[in-house]
């Protein structure tokens, strides 16, 4: 069964050797990369997403021109919500989000969506799909999603009339959920 | 006094454990006997002594025991017996126990059973497997215990969970518990851990036997290699049913109209998944031709490294995932695990490559051979894809500080073609020979299944000229399945042909003759059904969204949706329902009634889905209650037309009808699936 072949005689060779040797060197420099990433990853996972404090003020400029800035809506509940078009908890609760909007539009109630890592076609597409009206802007290098640590899409992040963060929703949104969060913060007095 | 005995025998699991881990080493190092079975035994206690620990959850959970935290977080008093005994993976600290003692079960029947045959591996075999069974058991025991209580410190405004008495703390024994996610209260979430841990857990088996014949040395003989190939099939069948299981509670119950979301949890099970089939091929190869030994060690400790990488992943959320996690101290315990696993096992690969050389090498490339060096190939570049979109958020968010999700566009562009490739191939690499293959004669096998699909093709192409894709799916589809029919037909024809058997004895004689082979054909059978499924669902979904009022039609694909009226009423297990009743009808003539629903866990509070599904080989609508006014006048639906998604669910039942073919164990075979065939050795020139 064993009888030497011509493939082992050649592994004897120096070629194959130095392969070895450059293939061990990059299957070790793969796995330390990894290793490597890995540890960044969970570093970085272990902060957690923003659920207390000031919310963090960000622009978004939307899909049809309109620009809000979270700062100048004091005063106001803000609703700041994840999405993308390729995610499908997110088309889960599109319709119950624009069904809610229309209910409290008007009573000091601001919807923001903010469409993460996405292409704009489908994105329109999306907004046109849901007939979305409140304003929705892409996330221009990710930079509202990093500075609330979003782990994923959807997340919904709760904002007072005060500015402060009310907490978040991971995943998608089921009625009642948002009607009940949004009552509580209208309800919040001020001295 | 229960939860303490638990404790404690989970403590002396975990202490057996260790001492197994380091005298199994220094034994098998020595070569010193006593050692090795002095691990041997200690190693046998440890299942028997996990066991309790798991008793006495499965018991707390069902006499309510709420003053432990973990039976107060996912039981409740309004949850079946049925759905309590369960959540002994409802949960993480629950389910890590669940992990580690099926892991201890599966060591335990390794070394009941294979101690003679390999008894120079078994020093090996004991410390890898029992390594990492104590790594399980320290996590259950020192970051996730299923056994801290809930206490009660007077003045503080929450409650204290700890193992012992907290100083000035009262015990708290609260009335009812949480309960279970509701998402999770689904036969498939039911079933789905239980087989994935199963899988996950069993490629340790094999990884342990392939690092033990890399430190001894006996990798140069290829018995281990075979003795192994059964424990992977094991392990790969419980992960494809775990794989179909976790696609069918998807669509149950998340509820958009998919089973398959490019998750990367869902990547992180189909990796392993991906590689150990690729080893079940290859393994074949080493079997009976002496080839590709370095390759399937490869394999065997990449399958078990992506196992590890992919529980990593799920339990630390260290990849952002549309699905949400609970926070864990699991993480820098776990980064240490799996540091060592894959530094090590690399290390004794390197050390250990030049013991692992081939008899043989490719003579043709029209050959069996051939066809699954090409199979294996294509494995691995779909679980490189797979890799690369399920980490390139992390890539790019350290390279370039923004972080890019490949969505499912990524994953279908890339691995469609590759797996497209790869049903091809199982339709066409069974009709190659061993060895050589003149290049005329496949050609003469492939003729008739050939020309059968491209027929049925054309005609169907001609009825259904939308997506020009689509039709080239169906003719592979087709093609793929009618090859495999038609060495069902060559065996059974023979059959009857030679020993005037009837066709069905034939081909029940066929089958259980060669179980092996045909149990594999029907694995492939399900495999095209299952493609069949994706086909179906990648270009002939169709679906709508809209609100209606009593009496008012929705319509999608030929059927049309009546919204009749609006229920409410209490159900079970502590939840208010809203049902909607609608009459389905196509084309105008009805067929029945759906009732979407949306069951609203009240302690939870949490709402969950239910959609109305009406279901047929070719077709389910599935609609689902989207919203709906306050007086019960309008209620939004969303509703999709899936077609051929059923398939999916067949293929799957199929495959593991095909495992179990595959695996029966012939009594008469057993001993020779351990020893060189003769024939081969006499075919060898």
């Amino acid at each position: 069964m064993s009888q030497p072949t011509a493939n082992e005689q050649e592994e004897q060779s120096s070629p194959t050797a130095n392969r070895k040797k450059i293939g061990s060197i990059i299957a070790f420099a793969f796995i330390l990369a990894l290793l490597g990433l890995l540890a960044w990853g969970l570093r970085k996972v272990q902060a957690g997403p923003l659920g207390t404090g000031m919310a963090p003020d960000f622009t978004i400029t939307g899909f049809d021109g309109r620009t809000v800035t979270l700062s100048k809506l004091r005063g106001q509940v803000v609703i700041v919500n994840f999405w993308a078009s390729w995610c499908p908890p997110c088309r889960e609760e599109a319709a119950y989000l624009e069904e809610t909007w229309r209910k409290y539009e008007g009573e000091g109630v601001v919807f923001i969506g903010v469409d993460w890592v996405d292409t704009e076609k489908e994105a329109l597409a999306y907004i046109d799909e849901f007939d979305i009206t409140y304003i929705n802007g892409p996330d221009i290098g990710t930079r509202t999603a990093q500075a609330y640590n979003i782990q994923g899409v959807p997340e919904t992040f709760f904002v007072a009339k005060n500015g402060e963060l009310r907490g978040v929703h991971i995943g998608a949104l089921t009625a009642p959920q948002l009607d009940e969060k949004i009552e509580e913060l209208l309800a919040e007095q001020y001295p | 006094m229960l939860a303490d005995i638990g404790l404690i025998s989970l403590t002396i699991a975990f202490l057996f454990s260790l001492y197994a881990t380091i005298v199994s080493a220094y034994g098998g190092w020595r070569e010193r006997t006593v050692w090795v079975e002095s691990a041997r035994n200690a190693s046998l206690l440890v299942f028997p002594l996990l066991t309790i620990p798991v008793l006495v959850i499965v018991y707390s959970l069902y006499t309510f025991d709420f003053s432990l935290a973990y039976v107060y977080d996912v039981s409740s008093r309004a949850m079946s017996p049925f759905l309590r005994v369960t959540a002994l993976w409802g949960g993480q600290q629950g389910s890590v126990l669940f992990w580690a003692w099926l892991m201890a079960g599966f060591v335990t029947i390794v070394l009941l059973r294979k101690w003679d045959r390999d008894r120079e591996l078994m020093p090996w075999v004991t410390f890898v497997a029992m390594l990492t069974t104590a790594f399980f058991v320290g996590v259950v025991l020192f970051i996730t215990n299923p056994f801290m209580r809930l206490w009660h410190v007077p003045g503080a405004p929450e409650l204290t969970q700890a193992l012992f008495q907290p100083a000035n703390a009262m015990p708290y024994f609260p009335e009812d518990g949480n309960g279970l996610n509701p998402l999770l209260r689904h036969f498939g979430m039911i079933g789905h851990p239980p087989t994935t841990y199963l899988g996950f857990t069993g490629f340790v088996i094999p990884f342990a036997f392939a690092i033990a014949a890399l430190i001894t040395g006996q990798s140069r003989r290829d018995e281990w290699i075979l003795t192994t190939r059964r424990w992977t099939l094991f392990a790969w069948i419980f992960l494809s049913i775990g794989l179909v299981l976790g696609g069918r509670w998807a669509y149950d119950v998340l509820g958009w109209g998919g089973f398959w979301g490019w998750d990367p949890v869902e990547n992180a099970m189909l990796m392993p998944w991906l590689t150990g089939t690729a080893f079940l091929h290859s393994v074949m190869m080493t079997e009976k031709r002496g080839m590709m030994k370095k390759w399937n060690m490869v394999l065997i400790i990449l399958t078990y490294s992506l196992a590890l990488f992919g529980t990593f992943i799920t339990r630390t959320g260290v990849i952002s995932s549309v699905h949400a996690f609970a926070k864990t101290a699991l993480g820098p315990a776990f980064f240490a695990f799996i540091g060592i696993t894959f530094l090590g096992s690399l290390t004794i690969l390197y050390l250990r490559w030049d013991t692992l050389k081939s008899d043989h090498s490719l003579e043709s490339f029209v050959s069996r051979e051939a066809a699954f060096v090409l199979q294996n190939m294509l494995f691995l570049a779909v679980t490189f894809a797979v890799f690369w979109g399920t980490v390139f958020p992390l890539i790019s968010e350290l390279v370039t500080g923004t972080k890019i999700t490949v969505g499912p566009p990524y994953f279908q562009r890339v691995t469609g073609p590759i797996f497209f490739a790869l049903v091809l191939l199982m339709g066409v690499a069974p009709l190659f020979a061993w060895r050589k293959q003149a290049a005329r004669s496949p050609g003469k096998a492939i003729w008739i299944p050939f020309a059968a699909s491209l027929g049925f093709t054309a005609i169907w192409g001609f009825s259904h000229r939308i997506h020009p894709a689509s039709i080239f799916g169906l003719w592979l589809v087709t093609f793929t399945l009618s090859a495999i029919l038609a060495e069902f037909w060559k065996g059974i024809q023979a059959r009857h042909a030679t020993r005037g058997e009837n066709f069905v004895t034939a081909l029940f004689n066929l089958i259980s003759r060669n179980h092996r082979r045909y149990g594999g054909y029907i694995i492939h059978l399900g495999v095209v059904l299952i493609a069949m499924g994706v086909i179906g669902d990648a270009y002939f979904k169709q679906e709508t969204q809209g609100t209606v009022s009593q009496g008012e039609m929705l319509s999608v694909g030929g059927y049309q949706l009546e919204f009749q009226k609006l229920l409410g009423y209490p159900g079970s297990d502590g939840r208010e329902i809203v049902e909607a009743v609608l009459g389905l009808s196509q084309n105008g003539q009805p067929i029945r009634v759906l009732n979407p629903r949306r069951d609203y866990f009240v302690v939870q509070e949490q709402p969950v889905t239910v959609p109305g599904v009406y279901s047929t080989p070719g077709v389910d609508v599935y609609v689902m209650l989207v919203g709906w006014d306050d007086n019960g006048t309008s209620a939004t639906f969303k509703i999709y037309v899936n077609s051929l998604i059923n398939w999916v669910w067949i293929g799957g039942i199929v495959m593991i009808l095909g495992t179990i073919i595959a695996t029966w164990s012939n009594p008469a075979h057993r001993e020779a699936t351990y020893a060189f065939k003769p024939e081969i050795v006499i075919s060898h020139p």
